[in-house]
């Protein structure tokens, strides 16, 4: 409600109206006031020579009676001044200043004494007037007149009320035509403003506001078209250009999950038919040694061995292989997951099998992170082999597993004292197959740090390691916190 | 012994009465002026309210005459030289009717009330305004005659004679007659 006061809340037709009104309010006042001004001052003048004449008749009628001192005829002159209504008193006065008669309406003044020149003219209540009365240039008497000003209040009372009347009425015309008019101000711009707010509100860019001038409030409203026009036309380039790039992400999309699906079929199903003809040089050469070591010789039995050796090798590569392929197809399912219990677990598992090297392992209690605990044990798994086999050349194992986690993810350190790698490598380290020591050195198949990267990309993660060579490697995987179902 | 003391007290009041009366009678007569003072103004003003329909030219003076016994004495002097309608007055005072040729305004003496008539047919002929205190002065034949209304002076005119005479009389003066014989 207080608003409603404030000019800044009114609407534009208010004050267009308002301006209007006020600047009409404003001369027709001025011109009122100014009316009755000047009326009052002519109805003054004219009253005042209304007066004067009616002195000038009185004057010269009354000489006659002055001369002969004929006061009643006198008195009967003066009485028919009562006709006039105007005046008050009527007073002769003889050339000494004596009076004669008298004429009073009431009773409250005496005839004023000539003697003492009272005022004349118009006094608060009344005009009065001295008229001397001559024959051939002989002063004879005088004749005052006492008139009150109750004509002159209610004409000007009566002419105060016309102007005022006459101004409403005009006031009332032009409040219509002010109304009227301000329309055609105003109507184009709320037009447009209403224009603007549906176009915000309902987020349609093919309404457009009409253009009824050609001034600048039309070519407000043209030029506010043409950008609702230009944006409109933005707007649908932009979803054009988004609906080809979604059916181009959705062939993209669909060429390479076949592509993998194939890859995938293709890895596993290698890998199980390569079983098949590796578990018969497996039986075999195992018969040949135990059926017929008699037969052979040295060498024979060292080929032998070397067979056996590369059918082992072999075995374990398609082992590696087809952990590559599963950890591709599986379904990831997110959990929270206790990794210094699962490290704790793996570590036990590799100490069992192993040589009986002084091993120092430090795991970073309370550690936990978000996956799939299945895939993460694989991955870590591998890690922890990897620390395993490259320190075991070294006179003690030292290998320390700790985690840092900051509000979006949390960084797990796998830190090992082994032979570590060439920096310059280090593009290669996660690729299958690529292995940056050769198998005399160091036994392995080159899939292992591909299954760990595998599984830390499905989780939407990183893995990356820092080394130098004989000083050891670090791994580091990032897993975010909170993992999204992408 | 009623009777007496409301016959004393009527004596009483009388007596007060007649008291009061002479007190404003003196008063009155200290105030006002002589008759015959207020009759030579008159004079003077009629001269002024009637004029001659044939008038000589403006130099030539108006002749005021009185005829007969002057009641006047000399409250008619100050009237020499004066004007009306632009003509000076100058006085004279004919003996005789005789000699009357060439007065203009004519004052009747009461003592000449006898030969009248002839005063009268001879002014009327010579176009003279005549004026008279002799009773019933424009009844018989004269323009302006003085009436005396209780102590205040007043007049009547004989408008038929004037205008046969040849007077033209200001409508002025006629609203202010007494009485106007048409």
């Amino acid at each position: 409600m207080s608003n409603f006061w404030r000019w800044e809340y009114w609407p534009l037709r208010i004050k267009l109206l308002f301006m209007t009104l006020l600047i009409s309010t404003l001369g027709i006042g001025l011109v009122c006031v100014s009316l009755i001004v000047l009326e009052n001052e002519n109805y003054r003048d004219q009253m005042e020579s209304e007066l004067h004449v009616i002195a000038s008749i009185l004057a010269e009628q009354s000489a006659a009676a002055l001369l002969f001192e004929d006061r009643e005829q006198l008195l009967s002159i003066s009485s028919s001044l009562r006709q006039t209504g105007t005046i008050n008193q009527a007073c002769v006065y003889d050339a000494a200043g004596m009076m004669l008669t008298s004429l009073n309406d009431t009773e409250r003044h005496a005839c004023p004494d000539l003697s003492t020149s009272p005022s004349m003219g118009f006094g608060t209540n009344s005009y009065q007037l001295t008229v001397p009365v001559t024959l051939d240039q002989e002063l004879l008497g005088y004749i005052y007149l006492n008139s009150h000003l109750q004509v002159l209040r209610e004409h000007i009372r009566s002419f105060v009320v016309t102007a005022v009347g006459i101004g409403l009425i005009v006031q009332l015309l032009l409040v219509f035509v002010a109304y009227k008019l301000q329309r055609i101000v105003s109507q184009p711009i709320l037009s447009l403003s209403d224009t603007a707010e549906r176009i915000a509100r309902e987020h349609d860019y093919s309404i457009r506001t009409p253009v009824s001038s050609h001034d600048e409030l039309g070519r407000l409203s043209a030029t506010f078209n043409d950008m609702i026009s230009t944006i409109q036309l933005q707007n649908r380039r932009i979803l054009e250009s988004r609906d080809s790039l979604e059916r181009k992400v959705e062939e993209r999309t669909a060429q390479l999950s076949l592509a993998n699906r194939e890859l995938e079929a293709f890895s596993y199903s290698v890998s199980h038919d390569l079983r098949q003809p590796l578990r018969a040089i497996e039986g075999f050469s195992q018969a040949l040694e135990e059926d017929c070591e008699g037969q052979l010789d040295e060498t024979g039995k060292d080929y032998l061995r070397r067979v056996r050796g590369a059918s082992v090798r072999m075995s374990n590569l398609i082992d590696g292989l087809l952990v590559l392929s599963r950890v591709s197809r599986q379904t990831v399912e997110i959990n929270q997951v206790d990794l210094t219990g699962m490290v704790h677990e793996i570590v036990s598992e590799i100490n069992g099998i192993n040589d009986s090297l002084p091993t120092e392992v430090v795991i970073q209690p309370g550690m936990v992170v978000m996956g799939d605990g299945r895939l993460l044990r694989i991955a870590f798994q591998n890690l922890l082999e990897n620390a395993w086999k490259y320190s075991s050349k070294k006179d003690c194992r030292k290998i320390e597993v700790s985690a840092s986690a900051d509000s979006t993810c949390t960084v797990v350190k796998v830190q090992d004292n082994g032979a570590g790698f060439d920096m310059q490598y280090v593009e290669k380290l996660f690729v299958a197959f690529n292995r940056l020591h050769t198998p005399s050195e160091f036994t392995g198949t080159g899939i292992g740090l591909a299954t760990v990267y595998r599984v830390i990309r499905r989780h939407h993660g990183d893995v990356w390691a820092e080394s130098e060579l004989g000083a050891g490697a670090t791994f580091y995987v990032k897993l975010p916190l909170l993992s999204d179902q992408r | 012994m009623r009777i007496y003391a409301r016959g004393c007290l009527l004596i009483l009041w009388k007596f007060f009465l007649l008291v009061m009366l002479t007190a404003g009678l003196i008063q009155a007569q200290a105030s006002v002026r002589s008759e015959y003072e207020v009759k030579a103004a008159f004079l003077y003003n009629f001269t002024r309210f009637i004029n001659w329909n044939t008038p000589p030219d403006d130099d030539v003076p108006i002749t005021v005459c009185v005829l007969g016994e002057d009641p006047f004495e000399d409250l008619l002097e100050p009237l020499i030289g004066r004007k009306a309608h632009g003509r000076v007055l100058q006085l004279r005072a004919p003996d005789k009717i005789s000699e009357m040729d060439g007065c203009n305004v004519l004052f009747v003496s009461e003592s000449e009330s006898s030969s009248l008539r002839e005063i009268l047919e001879k002014a009327s002929r010579q176009a003279m305004l005549t004026i008279s205190d002799i009773p019933d002065f424009a009844r018989r034949g004269g323009i302006v005659g003085y009436v005396k209304q209780g102590n205040v002076i007043r007049f009547e005119i004989n408008l038929e004679v004037a205008n046969r005479t040849g007077l033209s009389i200001n409508s002025r003066l006629l609203e202010l007659a007494v009485r106007v014989i048409r």
